[in-house]
């Protein structure tokens, strides 16, 4: 019997998870402006991780920049 | 620091700003490191859609933090540094694609095609599928015209005020509010028949 009201309890629980995801499915995204939907476009765009690993092996190959100019007027190696 | 200022003001070069997307452990803790941290999302979004290629948009990226890698000496913090990075991709994209040349300039033959277009572009656009969304935007956005394409990628960015908007694209900022409007047009045009 308790076994039995568990598997309800579980249907239950998967219409409700099938439900939601149903109305996730239909319930349009509205965008006011091409911006607006291209934002949201970028955000959920993700940044492929190799381009960091990419970069860092090609700055090890070249040397660190000079310091910028105004670290240099300034005189000091920090901000 | 503010993260995103408001339209209309120039940001002031801050490399040192909220982390978003931080893959810092491939570039350790730098200057350049929270550079790539704060921009990289962005670059890599106007590369991918002005070349319409994940893989060309990846080098794209690499090729334009290593640019500025190199040429972090000469940042005079005239521009902020989304302004910086942006030139650098404009340039390193238009050299890629190599058909800009003048075409971004438009006729009045061009606009008359989204005037006339049987569609309404007052609603809001909306998208039941989420799935091929990226596909649907890059479609609408090659069927732009080179200048409405980019004009409307950068206005997209809100970090970018309208006039930082005209330095890179060398136009006023009442010409971009002037053409955003028929980029707008033309990009629902498209995006409807996408569907």
């Amino acid at each position: 019997m308790k076994h039995q009201t568990k598997l309800d309890s579980r249907e239950a629980q998967q219409e409700q998870q099938s439900d939601t995801r149903q109305a996730q499915q239909t319930t349009p995204l509205e965008f006011a402006t091409p911006e607006e939907l291209l934002r949201h476009d970028a955000l959920h765009t993700p940044v492929p991780p190799t381009i960091a690993h990419r970069l860092q092996e090609s700055i090890a190959k070249n040397p660190s920049p000079p310091p910028p100019w105004w670290r240099r007027l300034l005189g000091g190696s920090n901000q | 620091m503010p993260q995103t200022p408001a339209r209309g003001h120039d940001a002031a070069p801050a490399p040192h700003v909220i982390r978003s997307d931080a893959p810092l452990d491939a570039l350790g803790e730098s200057e350049f490191a929270d550079l790539y941290a704060e921009h990289n999302r962005a670059i890599y979004y106007l590369a991918l859609r002005l070349l319409g290629d994940p893989q060309k948009a990846e080098d794209a990226t690499h090729d334009v933090f290593l640019k500025a890698f190199r040429k972090m000496d000469q940042f005079r913090g005239e521009s902020s540094w989304r302004t910086w990075l942006y030139r650098i991709a404009i340039n390193h994209c238009r050299n890629l694609q190599q058909t800009w040349n003048e075409r971004h300039m438009l006729s009045n033959a061009d606009d008359a095609v989204w005037e006339t277009a049987a569609a309404r572009t007052d609603s809001p656009l909306r998208v039941l599928e989420t799935k091929e969304l990226g596909q649907r935007i890059q479609q609408a956005l090659e069927g732009l015209p080179p200048e409405y394409r980019l004009l409307l990628l950068l206005v997209a960015d809100e970090q970018l005020s309208y006039e930082q908007v005209g330095a890179l694209t060398e136009q006023t900022s009442d010409a971009v509010r002037g053409k955003l409007h028929r980029a707008r047009k033309a990009f629902t045009v498209l995006f409807g028949q996408t569907a």
